[in-house]
């Protein structure tokens, strides 16, 4: 179990690099994670875990056995954590299968954190207009807001902020920029 | 009928006997062909043996011995005076025929003059009386021609009397009756003036009526005539005009469809031009094709569609317009252009 | 008595019937001439001659107003104007204008006009004529400060153009857009303002953040456009004159795409303070909204149609974004557009006859309009990436972004597609160009 999550993580972080260069590669990794991922999303689902940790008088040695477990977890959480950006298909809102892990591990970076505040900045690619565009930078925002929220992170840490196609990571008018370009990033404060 | 069918039957066996005709006729030029072949042959066949002994005859000379020359000479001497002797035999001969000959025919003309005094003899006798009974007829001939004279003149005198008198009664008659005859003419003649007159007074009114009657039928057939004609004329005219009507129409189509092109291209409908608006501009042209008038009778309502129509109307320096005049001003010399767009920019 | 009148009643029945003879014999006449009917027009532009101006006094230095004058008639789209060297004769008033010169030029307008230098103020008398007609169509005098011939001669051409066309002028309206150089943090957008022309540029606003949809409130003297100074998009208005600025919306989430009404008294904008963009209507003086549209998807980029209570909207409720109509707030929109996939950003034109909007195609995006009465789309732009279109107020001209070697540039087009014209470049993205209001 824990080799499968820590396999599981790297494969994750292997992927999500991928993708990000690339988004429509990675099918292999994509099936590889996506069973996983299911039972991660369960696992992290219940909250249980973390709010075990708040300490209701459990037995030692299964403490010790929770807290190495933990320890580990939150190694692998602070891995997925370096991913803060993520990224959409044109004029769609929809979080990418492999991009859910990591923004579960920010849920509950932030779940933990309760004074912790992010930004979620929307982008969209530079085809379309910009109004429309702005609104559709703002949903992928707010889609990935609900996700977080879902998975632990409360309302009043999240801040939305579209900025449309006006602050492209990458310029140009070509596939690769425009992949690169609609994209939802995070921003802790 | 019997006869007719033997005639028939003849006619019909005809050809079953000329077979045996034939065969007869063919037999008999085969047997004359024959005949004549043979008669043909035989005499040249006959002589030719009898020319064929006289030619070994002739050419067959006795051979005779080598003898010198003077004896040849002699011998033909010899045989020449033989010759001679011959000859003189003869000739004695012929001419002791011809002295017998001579008396036969002299005896002979003498029997004949003698025949022939006897014959004048009696026909002289024979003349003689002839002459004296002659004239013993002429003096009978002449005693009764005398009498039978003297008997004609007196009825010649009798007869010349009478017809002098029957002559003059005859002309007395032959005068009255010419003088009843030239009365009876001249009346004839009155009649015939008076008859001719009349009838030519007839004939004339006749004719006057005629002529009257036929002016009258002339006028109305000429009238007709005139009629027809002017019918006719009228819808040749009519025709005419037709054909006139519909080659200016489709001459004065081609000069619409130029105009409109023309114009078309002159046209600039301005920017608040919309599809409903219309104005119409009524124009004048000279049969030059160059604009008189050009005046808006139907507005747009919209001032720059208007001049925009009336500009139009007036950048064309030539209209183009028919050659034919009546086309011209049947339809070009006054005419109305819609300006309506259709198809804005 | 009776006899008398049956007379007369006679009389005037054969003087009826007469009449009416003759009425019929006009009437057929009438018919029987010759009408031929021109559904079409010259396919090209009016040829006009714009004969330079003859000149008493000293003149400002740069373009002259003649000049100026044939530059705003050939970027119309409608004009053809004559090259001064072609011309016969530079005449200055109507004695020395021989119509038959210009006819031969093929021309269909002269403009002649002297200017007069009083002082500080230069002094316009002009004529316009018509070629063919020989009538004198316009004539006038006009003034403005020697510093502002621009303006003198864009008002000069918005008279001539108003002659010759019915429809008034757009030379003396101003654009706004936006420029954007550098990127990352030495980016700066700057708000300008200008002439029609692109000239006599101002900057209005310069930030480090973007600048996004200028709109131009219907008196012209103010600017509305979504800032994002506060690190989020705020929607301001600022009033050109004074510099005066103020925050009109800055609800949580998107404050954007601001339209001004006809009346000036309000404004369309795209907030999603309640869940998602969603078009409100704001009441600038009590600042009260109105939510004009409900639903899931995006709806966007709101315009006044031209009654002034119906809007054009985006939305993306059939799956991408389309144009809609909506008759007034809370009725049911109707879908505009058909063509393709992906249209966006309505553009009225004032007039209820056509919309603009953008157009993807084949992977292109193009500016296209739909004719509203009967549904037909064209595209008119031959351009691709083509971004952002605003009508001029007169309807005739169509202002839009395309990038050209890799920048982003305005064009000009009629707005039937006919003619194009660039505007002069700048440094940079130009890019969100609003056709400002005629100003009288």
């Amino acid at each position: 179990m824990k080799l499968s999550v820590q396999t599981k993580a790297f494969a994750m972080l292997l992927s999500v690099g991928l993708v990000a260069g690339c988004s429509s590669t990675g099918d292999t990794m994509e099936d590889g994670t996506y069973g996983s991922d299911v039972a991660a999303i369960d696992q992290d689902g219940g909250s249980t875990v973390y709010g075990g940790a708040d300490g209701d008088g459990v037995s030692s040695s299964r403490l010790s056995e929770e807290e190495r477990q933990a320890a580990r977890q939150q190694a692998e959480q602070q891995a997925l954590r370096n991913i803060t950006t993520f990224y959409f298909d044109f004029d769609t809102s929809e979080i990418k299968q492999e991009a859910r892990d990591v923004l579960v591990a920010h849920a509950q970076f932030l779940a933990n954190n309760p004074r912790q505040n992010v930004r979620l900045e929307g982008h969209a690619d530079e085809r379309g207009t910009k109004e429309y565009n702005l609104a559709l930078g703002e949903r992928r925002a707010n889609a990935v807001q609900r996700f977080l929220i879902v998975n632990g992170a409360s309302r009043g840490q999240i801040e939305t902020v579209s900025y449309g196609e006006e602050k492209p990571a990458v310029r140009g008018s070509s596939e690769s920029a425009w992949a690169q370009n609609r994209r939802v990033e995070l921003v802790f404060k | 009928m019997k006869g007719h069918e033997r005639e028939t039957i003849s006619t019909d066996t005809a050809p079953l006997k000329s077979p045996v005709v034939m065969s007869v006729a063919l037999h008999l030029l085969i047997v004359g062909i024959a005949l004549a072949g043979w008669s043909w042959t035989s005499p040249i066949s006959e002589p030719e043996p009898r020319t064929i002994s006289a030619r070994l005859v002739s050419p067959e000379p006795r051979p005779s011995p080598v003898v010198d020359e003077q004896d040849q000479r002699d011998r033909e001497q010899e045989r020449r005076q033989q010759q001679e002797r011959e000859h003189q035999q003869q000739e004695a001969e012929r001419r002791r025929q011809q002295e017998e000959q001579a008396r036969r025919e002299a005896e002979r003309q003498a029997q004949e003059q003698a025949r022939q005094r006897e014959e004048e003899r009696k026909r002289q006798e024979a003349q003689a009386r002839e002459r004296a009974e002659q004239q013993a007829r002429e003096q009978e001939a002449a005693r009764q021609r005398a009498e039978a004279e003297a008997k004609e003149r007196e009825r010649q005198r009798a007869e010349e009397e009478r017809r002098r008198q029957e002559e003059a009664k005859r002309k007395a008659e032959e005068e009255k009756r010419r003088q009843e005859e030239r009365r009876r003419q001249e009346e004839a003649e009155r009649k015939r003036q008076e008859e001719a007159a009349r009838q030519e007074a007839e004939r004339k009114r006749q004719e006057a009526e005629r002529r009257l009657r036929e002016q009258q039928l002339e006028a109305l057939a000429e009238e007709s005539r005139r009629e027809r004609e002017a019918e006719a004329r009228r819808q040749q005219e009519a025709a005419a005009a037709r054909a006139r009507e519909a080659q200016m129409l489709s001459e004065s189509e081609k000069y619409q469809a130029l105009i409109r092109e023309r114009l078309s291209q002159a046209w600039y409908p301005p920017s608040s031009a919309t599809e409903d608006m219309s104005a119409r501009v009524q124009i004048t042209l000279l049969p030059t094709g160059e604009l008189v008038n050009a005046r808006l009778v139907s507005s747009s309502g919209n001032t720059a569609f208007d001049n925009s129509a009336l500009g139009a109307v007036r950048s064309l320096s030539r209209y183009p317009i028919p050659s034919d005049r009546d086309t011209f001003e049947r339809y070009f010399r006054q005419f109305t252009i819609e300006f309506n767009p259709q198809r804005l920019r | 008595m009776n006899a008398h009148d049956s007379h007369r009643q006679g009389f005037s029945f054969t003087t009826a019937l007469a009449a009416l003879v003759v009425l019929m014999l006009l009437a057929s006449q009438a018919r029987a001439e010759l009408l031929i009917r021109i559904t079409e027009g010259a396919d090209s532009a009016i040829p006009i001659a714009v004969v330079p101006f003859a000149e008493s006094g000293a003149m400002p230095a740069g373009d002259r107003v003649s000049s100026i004058v044939q530059a705003d008639l050939t970027m119309s789209g409608e004009f053809r104007p004559l090259e001064p060297s072609r011309m016969l004769s530079l005449p200055s008033q109507r004695s020395e204008v021989y119509f038959r010169d210009w006819r031969l030029l093929g021309q269909r307008y002269v403009l002649v006009g002297q200017l007069t230098r009083s002082g500080d103020r230069i002094e316009a008398r002009y004529e316009l004529f018509d070629v063919n007609r020989e009538e004198r169509i316009l004539g006038e005098t006009a003034g403005a400060p020697a510093s502002n011939v621009r303006t003198l001669a864009h008002h000069i051409s918005d008279r001539v153009y108003e002659a010759i066309t019915g429809d008034p002028g757009v030379f003396s309206t101003k654009l706004a857009y936006v420029t954007v150089t550098g990127d990352g943090d030495n980016a700066r957008y700057r708000l300008h303002v200008s002439d029609v022309d692109g000239k006599r540029s101002r900057i209005r606003l310069e930030s480090r953040e973007p600048i996004l949809s200028p709109a131009w409130s219907p008196d012209g003297k103010q600017l509305a456009y979504v800032s994002f100074e506060t690190g989020k998009p705020v929607v301001f208005t600022h009033e050109l004159a004074s510099g005066e600025r103020k925050k009109v919306a800055d609800f949580p989430g998107l404050n954007s795409a601001p339209a001004w009404s006809p009346d000036g008294k309000s404004m369309l904008l795209t907030l999603s303070k309640d869940g998602n963009a969603e078009i409100y209507r704001l009441d600038i003086a009590s600042g009260n909204l109105t939510r004009m549209t409900n639903h899931w998807a995006i709806d966007t980029e709101g315009a006044w149609d031209h009654t002034g209570r119906g809007i054009y909207f985006t939305s993306d409720r059939s799956g991408g974004p389309q144009i809609y109509h909506m008759e007034r707030a809370g009725a049911e929109p109707r879908r505009i557009t058909f063509g393709s996939r992906y249209n966006a950003r309505p553009r009225p034109d004032g007039k209820g006859e056509y919309v603009y909007y953008v157009h993807q195609r084949d992977r292109a995006f193009h500016i296209a309009r739909t004719n509203l009465k009967n549904g037909e789309e064209s595209v008119i732009t031959r351009t691709e990436s083509d971004e952002s279109p605003s009508v001029s107020p007169n309807g005739r001209l169509l202002i839009y972004a395309t990038q050209q070697n890799g920048t982003s540039v305005l064009t000009v087009v009629s707005a039937n597609g006919g003619a194009a014209y660039s505007l002069p470049a700048s440094d940079g993205d130009v890019r969100e160009p609003a056709w400002g209001p005629i100003v009288r």
